[in-house]
């Protein structure tokens, strides 16, 4: 566009005449040439299609056993009694039997599942305190306002761990038996190890001790009031798994983003027969100590053994959005090839 | 943003007639736009919600916290809008080499850095949702790297695939420009007249550019309804990227209820 020219006088506020003021800088300047754009849709829909198979391959390597024992079994009777708060102190164990067809391959990870529990409620997520989590002996006595009504007790004894994340902790245990012809045998799990190495180590520790003991460091703080033992109990043969980094409490405390979702609960351990291999194939069953209660918010629990590969567990969307996508894109793009056939070859609708 | 000089302008006015005849922002390309942002939000949300919502990571730790998924939505979204841009973008000049890759680079250095140890550690109430350690535990899956690419296919073909036939059915002018442009590298050189020697009248170059007046057409809002191939601008591209994220903000905190 020109100038003004009506403005009389020195030119002294025009800009410099170099190639950035002046918009002439050097430029790669693209465009949709047919050229580019359809074998580029056609290699995607080949990248697509190959990722595709890989991956359902890979899933279905996996293999997954769900037992969802809310009411199953003998663990109905466990369900009526903890309809009943006053029962919240008395133990109940339950049994419920699974055969697994073909043998569990590798390493076996067994979760425990919940299906309409929303951890990722707003309100729910902010009631906990990272600073007292963190060790620190300043948040350990006066927890901050964000765990309320879970920060004191009726008595005003500071709560530790404060908040309504740490009060709601899963606390269900599971014993995995496996029936040989020899007779039952527990099968060994290894409860160590089922968290992230900086949640272990990084975002949650225990108070300095400085020559006290940990039960001692706790003083003057009392336990959650739906929890039936103190913190500094969860684990007391092994120090590093006691406190505020035990591994239990650390993976409840890390929220899930979906209502159903399933959390760490140990790994087999393979050193021993007949286990060596991964979990054979037969009759197991799982007992269970049966303390959380789920009819308040009409869930559902269930136990979860499941193989890994370097994809994760076994989802099957992720193959099979993969096919689907290469699918599109290859329709896409003999579509797009038809279109430049008929129209565009020869440059038709160019003509200036 | 273009690469036809202003040479070219003065050999060919009828360049300037889109910008006239308001064909880059209306209400059916601000609509459109709206169309897509809602598609884009969609695909952004449960892709990622239906990949991860039962699975976890290769060494049979949690992936699907909501940290992680939170940090794999704003990947794919930070992914999926300069993808956009770079697709808008036809003329690179190295300013806009240097703001697409660095604003990328800076999404990931800020994220490093607000998941970091130390941050944590300054400020560990304030830094409760995003806390250390996420971005490292998540962003070294392969899964996740897989979602992200899928999310961003699904996100920007479609207008790869719609531009490339608006291009060849129905070009508009500028098109026809760039085209001529490519095939002939240079536009002979005119002598530029100097416009003193042009202009007889004082009047600016926007009224020169005209060939009657506009006065009756702006009134009668008869320049709305014009049927010509429309195709956004980037200013109205950086209002989609806005409203983009606006409804994608929504999707998000509908979540947390």
């Amino acid at each position: 566009m020109g100038k003004e020219k009506s403005k009389s006088g020195p030119l002294a506020r025009r800009p410099d005449n170099s190639a950035f003021k002046q918009q002439r800088l050097p430029a790669w300047s693209p465009m949709l040439t047919a050229s580019a754009v359809l074998p580029f849709f056609y290699l995607l829909a080949l990248i697509c299609m190959l990722l595709g198979v890989w991956l359902l391959l890979t899933v279905q390597n996996t293999q997954e056993m769900k037992v969802d024992y809310t009411e199953a079994g003998s663990c109905n009777l466990c369900f009526e009694m903890r309809k009943n708060v006053s029962n919240a102190g008395q133990r109940c164990t339950c049994m419920i039997m699974f055969s697994i067809e073909k043998a569990f391959k590798g390493d076996v990870f067994i979760y425990y599942g919940l299906r309409n529990f929303h951890q990722n409620l707003r309100r729910y997520m902010d009631s906990r305190d990272d600073g007292q989590m963190l060790g620190r002996k300043s948040n350990l006595k006066s927890p901050s306002s964000y765990c309320k009504p879970f920060d004191v007790d009726e008595k005003g004894v500071p709560i530790a761990p404060c908040g309504a994340v740490a009060n709601s902790m899963f606390n269900d245990s599971f014993i995995l038996t496996y029936y040989t012809i020899n007779g039952p045998t527990v099968v060994p799990l290894l409860r160590k190890g089922l968290t992230w190495y900086t949640d272990k180590n990084v975002k949650y520790r225990n108070p300095k001790m400085d020559n006290l003991t940990l039960p001692e460091v706790f003083e003057g703080t009392t336990r959650p009031p739906y929890w039936q033992k103190p913190v500094y109990q969860l684990d007391p043969f092994d120090p590093n798994n006691n406190g505020f980094i035990n591994d239990d409490l650390l993976v409840w405390m890390r929220e899930a983003a979906f209502p159903n979702f399933k959390k760490l609960y140990g790994f087999l351990y393979r050193a021993n027969k007949p286990f060596t291999k991964g979990l054979p194939a037969g009759n197991y069953s799982v007992t269970i100590s049966y303390n959380f209660p789920v009819q308040y918010f009409k869930g559902r629990k269930e136990v979860v053994l499941t193989t890994v590969s370097w994809f994760g567990g076994q989802n099957h969307f992720l193959p099979i959005a993969y096919l689907v996508t290469s699918g599109l894109i290859l329709l896409t793009a003999v579509v797009l090839t038809v279109v430049w056939w008929k129209f565009g070859k020869d440059g038709k609708n160019m003509a200036d | 943003i273009d690469c036809i000089s202003h040479f070219t302008f003065f050999y060919y006015p009828k360049l300037y007639t889109p910008g006239q005849r308001n064909m880059y922002f209306n209400r059916t390309s601000f609509l459109l736009c709206i169309m897509q942002s809602c598609y884009n939000s969609l695909i952004l949300f449960f892709i990622p919600y239906a990949a991860l919502h039962d699975t976890v990571r290769q060494d049979g730790r949690e992936i699907a916290d909501y940290q992680s998924f939170a940090i794999l939505l704003q990947t794919c979204l930070i992914i999926v809008v300069n993808a956009q841009i770079f697709l808008d973008t036809w003329y690179w000049t190295g300013i806009n080499h240097f703001f697409l890759w660095g604003s990328m680079a800076a999404y990931f250095a800020l994220t490093f850095t607000m998941n970091s140890n130390g941050l944590f550690f300054i400020f560990p109430t304030m830094f409760h949702v995003f806390v250390s350690g996420t971005g490292r535990n998540s962003l070294n899956q392969p899964n996740t790297w897989l979602i992200i690419f899928l999310t961003c296919l699904l996100c920007i073909l479609p207008i790869v695939a719609l531009r490339f036939i608006f291009i060849q059915t129905s070009p508009t002018i500028n098109d026809k420009a760039r085209k001529y442009k490519m095939r002939r590298d240079e536009i002979p050189a005119i002598s530029l007249r100097p416009p003193a020697t042009r202009r007889v009248s004082k009047r600016s170059s926007y009224a020169f550019s005209h060939s009657q007046g506009y006065g009756d057409l702006v009134t009668s809002q008869k320049f709305l309804d014009k049927k010509t191939p429309r195709r956004p601008l980037l200013f109205v591209k950086s209002l989609c990227k806005l409203a983009h994220m606006i409804i994608f903000g929504f999707f998000v905190t509908f979540t947390q209820l």
